[in-house]
């Protein structure tokens, strides 16, 4: 990492009753963003964690073409599949996915924005899934509130910060 | 990740998969409610619906809900068979839940270090990435 990076905030917010909403900046224009979410070298280098990498990236980047991606953990465990249709293509600003993991409930219409700010790219990935229920499941874990002594690890994990 | 929280989430009923069912009980504020309330230790159902200002058939329903997502057990032998929680499908969200936080910290941190050494000569790149004609 570059000694010019800050910690950048990742926002998460429930605006309406089925969709959770990201919001992150990054320090690049927006093509940077895109070719970094839809190309599978690209994808490979990011998308992931070091002890949990993507071993499957296939994308056809075409309008009602599928991509694919599967994470590995190290330790040998099940692998986390997930994948979906490209709904919408236009570059760089606008993506629309359908998006299905194959042991979580779903699936979700994830729209992800790249809008140009100063200095770099406001990205907005909205998640909608099929019932209130499932995204409240999503976002349970972050607003059990008031669990008692031994809960408190699950305050806020996916709301704050 | 996902595989522990399937195995361990029980025991379980409904044919929805097991974290759908888990997190159907987490979602209602009465119920999260109610499982705090537990966290002190266990309770029967007249003592629940006290300070919710509900009725005794109203909170059962609530608990068979949790009960069905393996959040609260009952005492099969005490008359008052008191409700008591039980933290392991609990822990495997919540750990679900720092795995899918830290799922993405990291994955940005590195789009970040990424995006600071891509270069933007993207038109040749546009000539190839595009799908329209």
């Amino acid at each position: 990492m570059s000694p010019e990076q800050k910690v950048r905030a990742l926002s998460v917010t429930a605006p309406d009753e089925r969709s959770i909403v990201v919001t992150r900046e990054f320090a690049a224009p927006p093509d940077r963003l895109w070719r970094a979410h839809t190309e599978p070298e690209l994808l490979k280098k990011w998308l992931g964690r070091r002890a949990y990498p993507m071993t499957t990236c296939e994308v056809d980047l075409r309008v009602g073409g599928r991509y694919r991606y599967v994470f590995t953990k190290l330790d040998g465990s099940k692998p986390m599949g997930m994948g979906g249709v490209f709904d919408v293509i236009e570059r760089p600003t606008r993506l629309v996915t359908t998006e299905a993991f194959d042991d979580f409930p779903g699936p979700s219409v994830n729209t992800i924005r790249f809008e140009e700010i100063d200095g770099g790219t406001a990205m907005t990935l909205t998640v909608v899934y099929p019932s209130e229920e499932i995204r409240d499941g999503w976002l349970a874990s972050g607003m059990t509130d008031g669990m008692g002594e031994g809960y408190d690890r699950l305050d806020g994990l996916l709301l704050d910060d | 990740m996902a595989q522990e929280v399937v195995r361990r989430v029980g025991p379980l009923t409904d044919t929805r998969d097991p974290l759908s069912v888990v997190f159907a009980a987490l979602a209602d504020p009465t119920r999260r409610a109610i499982l705090a309330r537990l966290a002190s230790g266990p309770v029967s159902v007249g003592e629940l619906a006290e300070p919710f200002a509900m009725s005794g058939p109203a909170v059962s329903k609530h608990l068979r809900v949790l009960e069905r997502a393996g959040l609260v057990s009952r005492e099969r032998i005490a008359q008052s068979r008191p409700a008591r929680l039980e933290a392991a499908p609990l822990a495997q969200v919540s750990r679900w839940a720092e795995e899918f936080r830290a799922f993405w910290d990291e994955s940005y941190m590195r789009l970040d270090s990424l995006l600071s050494t891509m270069d933007d000569d993207s038109a040749n790149d546009r000539g190839e990435q595009r799908d329209e004609p």
